[in-house]
């Protein structure tokens, strides 16, 4: 199953044997990231557990405060944005460079209202003065440790935040590559690559969700 | 070595937007029958599971792709549940509760 038709062997560096396996070192290689990555959120919901495992009533009342239609919006526009994505990579496969471009600008487009919907949510929060840690000013809910659970929360979702941006930069180099033409039925590892962590940041998501957001 | 290089389906792939779509409605869903505690979580993180499964799949692909990647991601996932299982045996047989915390 390689691709040696020697007009698009262009992109094969001179360490590897073939396109096929310069294609398989490389999505390896971004599975070993999402590995780190795995393990660097672990952490957080790590520390989620064991906070919910000590005060179970504290996340009861404090998810509340948390606005579950614009959660779930938010978790739609995410799956889409994967469906985007993967069908980008479909349409490179098929040699398809407009829709290939179509379809990583509707990914940009899902992730900046994904953020725009999380600016609202932030927005609103910090109103009521609920900030991280000691700068929570809100009273209420009337738990003593109502502070920690916000923390958590602005670390879990800003994280995740943090990876929707460098995710939009990501995809924004992947369309103006793509309208130089670079992408091809035989080469098209940068978006399969950027795709595998657009996929992991959705399914962080799907999991801060019901974790945050459908606590009752 | 399984070949990375694999046609993704059109169908297979809105089919598995459909299904994950359909799954974020019922977990939306649920929560008005009031399940108990500790099932409504159960329930919350088994459909997240099921999710997260759908897109590991079929939008990673990795059910067609290297078996080291899929041996990467499973090791994962081991090595998280670990973490969090090892620190629980901790911090949930202290009494009381670490001070400060």
């Amino acid at each position: 199953m390689s691709h040696n038709s020697s007009a698009v062997q262009s992109h094969v560096a001179h360490h590897f044997v073939d396109s096929e396996q310069q294609f398989d070192a490389a999505k390896f290689g971004m599975w070993i990231f999402l590995v780190t990555e795995i393990l660097f959120f672990g952490g957080l919901f790590a520390a989620y557990i064991i906070y919910r495992a000590w005060y179970p009533d504290l996340y009861t009342m404090a998810s509340t405060q948390l606005d579950t239609t614009m959660g779930a919006i938010n978790t739609g526009v995410l799956i889409f944005s994967s469906l985007t994505m993967a069908l980008s990579i479909w349409a490179a496969q098929h040699n398809d460079k407009k829709k290939t471009g179509i379809f990583l600008l509707v990914t940009i487009a899902c992730a900046f209202a994904f953020m725009v919907i999380k600016y609202f949510e932030y927005t609103h929060k910090f109103h009521l003065g609920i900030f991280p840690g000691e700068a929570y000013t809100f009273t209420g809910i009337d738990h003593p440790k109502a502070h920690i659970f916000f923390s958590i929360y602005y670390m879990m979702t800003g994280l995740h935040g943090i990876h929707v941006i460098i995710g939009i930069g990501l995809i924004f180099w992947l369309w103006m590559k793509n309208n130089k033409g670079s992408f091809n039925s035989a080469y098209y590892t940068p978006i399969e690559i950027v795709g595998l962590y657009w996929h992991l940041v959705d399914i962080i998501w799907i999991f801060l969700f019901p974790l945050l957001y459908l606590i009752d | 070595m399984s070949s990375g290089h694999h046609a993704l389906s059109f169908k297979v792939l809105i089919s598995t937007a459909i299904a994950l779509a359909v799954l974020t409605v019922i977990t939306v869903a649920v929560r008005s029958i009031h399940i108990p505690s500790p099932f409504n979580i159960i329930v919350a993180i088994s459909i997240a599971v099921v999710k997260a499964y759908l897109v590991v799949m079929y939008f990673m692909n990795l059910r067609n792709d290297s078996r080291f990647n899929l041996l990467s991601f499973v090791f994962s996932v081991l090595f998280l549940l670990i973490l969090v299982g090892l620190t629980m045996l901790d911090t949930m047989f202290r009494v009381p509760i670490v001070p400060g915390f």
